[in-house]
């Protein structure tokens, strides 16, 4: 019985941390594919970092989300690493996004690139994100080993 | 006769194109409407951010865009709905009305040059007449009072709210029938590197 929960339980680690990998991968991929000026105005609009820093941050944090999602699901090197700098990536957007939802800011999320509007949804969709990641991040140290995709 | 049928609908199949567009005609349009790229910079006369986009970066888009006929620009309005703005609507009117004489340059400059004194007065319209003649005057009150211009507002607004506008200025990027709002006007730079980023494409 415990094995068989195991089982499931390893599977579910799986499935998580490629559809987490997955989102990272596409999260990267979209804005790579948009002049990078977008995504540094939506940063800018967070009103957290100097426009200097958000041109940086907008032209090299899309390379680190693909090159993260595609460890994370790959699963074989640097999955402790990858896992934990996703969870800790997503601690900072989930604080942005709550930060800018309480202080009633109607800005873009700058998420998957495009104008989706901070909301309740948005809200949901990265805090189960993080959830999803922290379990990862989890399991990664205590297995040393997580089974491939 | 088979050559002048021939002229006659090729002069029919461009006159579409010939045709002057409905922000032409009201005078609330820059450059060539067949321009790859399409601006819709959505304002309110009373907004300080709208000021300072219109009086320091406007400039460059024109410059840089418009002129270059790269980009066709369309002025809107967008009064915000808000205490503190309670004439930005009334100074859309004007502007509209101006626009309909082919005045809406030198009065839309003039609006957000004086914005605090007819902001605080609610005196609008003495605050263009200065550069208006007294004719010109004449035709925007009457026009302000039309219902055709108070719609051309509400148009304007209706528009901004389809496209999801939640503040002002903001400038609807239309290029390969793709629409993307953009409101960060703190560095030009950024934007025109958007600009050219999207022409690359």
């Amino acid at each position: 019985m415990d094995s068989s929960k195991n089982r499931i339980l390893t599977i579910a680690v799986v499935v998580l941390r490629v559809l987490l990998g997955a989102v990272f991968v596409y999260a990267g991929y979209v804005k790579l594919i948009e002049p990078w000026q977008l995504f540094a105005a939506g940063i800018a609009d967070y009103d957290v970092v100097p426009i200097s820093v958000a041109k940086i941050v907008a032209q090299t944090l899309p390379w680190v989300e693909v090159l993260l999602g595609l460890l994370l699901i790959v699963g074989r090197w640097f999955l402790r690493t990858s896992s934990l700098s996703i969870s800790l990536l997503l601690v900072v957007f989930f604080s942005l996004i709550v930060r800018a939802f309480v202080g009633g800011k109607d800005i873009s999320c700058g998420c998957f690139g495009g104008t989706e509007t901070i909301s309740w949804k948005t809200l949901l969709r990265d805090g189960s994100m993080l959830l999803a990641s922290l379990l990862v991040t989890f399991y990664a140290f205590r297995n040393r080993r997580m089974p491939a995709a | 006769m088979n050559k002048l049928k021939a002229i006659a609908l090729v002069a029919v199949m461009l006159l579409p194109t010939m045709a002057a567009t409905p922000e032409q005609e009201k005078g609330k349009a820059m450059g060539n409407p067949a321009a790859p790229l399409l601006l819709e910079l959505y304002s309110d006369f009373m907004c300080p951010a709208c000021k300072h986009l219109h009086q320091v970066v406007l400039p460059s888009i024109v410059q840089d865009y418009v002129k270059s006929g790269k980009a066709y620009l369309v002025f809107r309005e967008f009064p915000l709905n808000i205490p503190a703005h309670k004439y930005s609507r009334q100074a859309a009117a004007v502007a509209v009305a101006a626009g309909r004489i082919g005045k809406y340059q030198v009065v839309s400059d003039t609006l957000f040059r004086d914005q605090a004194g007819w902001g605080d007065s609610g005196k609008v319209l003495e605050a263009v007449s200065p550069v208006l003649a007294p004719a010109e005057q004449k035709k925007i009150q009457a026009l302000m009072n039309d219902p055709t211009v108070l719609a051309d507002v509400q148009a304007d607004v209706d528009r901004g709210m389809v496209s999801r506008i939640n503040q002002t200025p903001t400038i609807i990027v239309t290029y390969k029938l793709r629409q993307q709002p953009w409101t960060q006007f703190q560095d030009y730079s950024l934007f025109r590197g958007y600009l050219d980023g999207l022409l690359k494409k």
